[in-house]
């Protein structure tokens, strides 16, 4: 099946033919045709290229592979198939409550790269320390900020069974205090046990959804 | 007997204009191999600049003037 990548690497494969063609002869230009030959060729096609390279660079950077692709993340990734519901994270992701194939994106909409700049910066010192640093143990990696509502709530928000909770309604403010991010979704006793992955030695883990 | 070619500057920075690009995109298009942070960081310290001093440097062609001087720095001489 031909996928939009495919085309992208034609495409990148043919401005790069052309750029090999005016770079080896470059007298092509001392005609009409061959200047704008050269104006598409080193300009607009390699612009084009390298936007949609950009975008694809981007829209790989939202799936489950890209992110579990560091070591010290396969226990994140692990998490995903305990066997109990408990498990937020794991509810949601072996009942395709979330896309499988972009689970951790859909529920960190603001890690490294998709956040602010500051964001950003904190993504690339995670690449160095990857490398150069010592890395630490997957049970002491912690979010930098507590888990905003907002994740939660951009499905959440507006659903009957959300609302009709008798959890979320005990008290008159709980569900206006969900909402402005004063509760915290995984705050005691509500969704506290997030990916937990100091305990999955003791863990069972669902075989399905291979 | 000596013939002399003159290669005028300007077909000189296209040369090194197309070669950068052609090697931005071939670094753009291996990166495509992986989807692992490092492929990102490839492409956006390696392979963005590369092509995106190819494409300035064309620009700056068109904007150029060629002096004499310049024009005879880049003689060819073939004997």
């Amino acid at each position: 099946m031909i996928t939009p990548v495919h085309m992208e690497v034609v495409f990148v494969g043919i401005v790069v033919a052309l750029a090999i063609l005016m770079a080896t002869r470059p007298e092509l230009t001392r005609v009409r045709g061959g200047k704008i030959l050269a104006f598409l060729t080193l300009f607009i096609l390699p612009v084009v290229a390298v936007a949609l390279g950009y975008s694809e660079h981007m829209e790989r950077a939202t799936s489950t592979q890209f992110c579990l692709s560091c070591h010290v993340m396969n226990d994140f990734g692990r998490s995903l198939y305990v066997d109990d519901p408990s498990y937020i994270p794991a509810k949601h992701f072996q009942n395709n409550l979330v896309p499988r194939d972009h689970a951790c994106y859909t529920c960190h909409t603001d890690y490294t790269m998709f956040g602010t700049v500051h964001a950003k910066f904190r993504g690339l010192r995670h690449i160095y320390v990857q490398y150069f640093g010592k890395v630490p143990q997957p049970a002491e990696i912690k979010l930098y900020s507590p888990f905003n509502n907002r994740e939660c709530l951009h499905c959440h928000a507006g659903m009957r069974a959300f609302e009709e909770e008798p959890k979320h309604s005990k008290a008159p403010d709980t569900m206006s205090r969900i909402n402005s991010n004063q509760l915290s979704c995984t705050s005691s006793h509500c969704h506290d046990t997030v990916h937990d992955v100091g305990t999955l030695s003791s863990a069972t883990f669902w075989k399905g959804g291979q | 007997m000596q013939n002399t070619t003159q290669a005028p500057l300007v077909e000189h920075r296209l040369r090194w204009a197309g070669f950068l690009i052609a090697l931005g995109l071939i670094v753009q298009l291996t990166t495509f191999i992986w989807i692992h942070p490092l492929a990102f960081i490839a492409f956006a310290v390696v392979g963005c600049p590369l092509t995106a001093a190819g494409i300035l440097l064309f620009l700056y062609s068109l904007v150029s003037r060629e002096s004499p001087q310049a024009g005879r720095a880049h003689n060819i001489t073939a004997s």
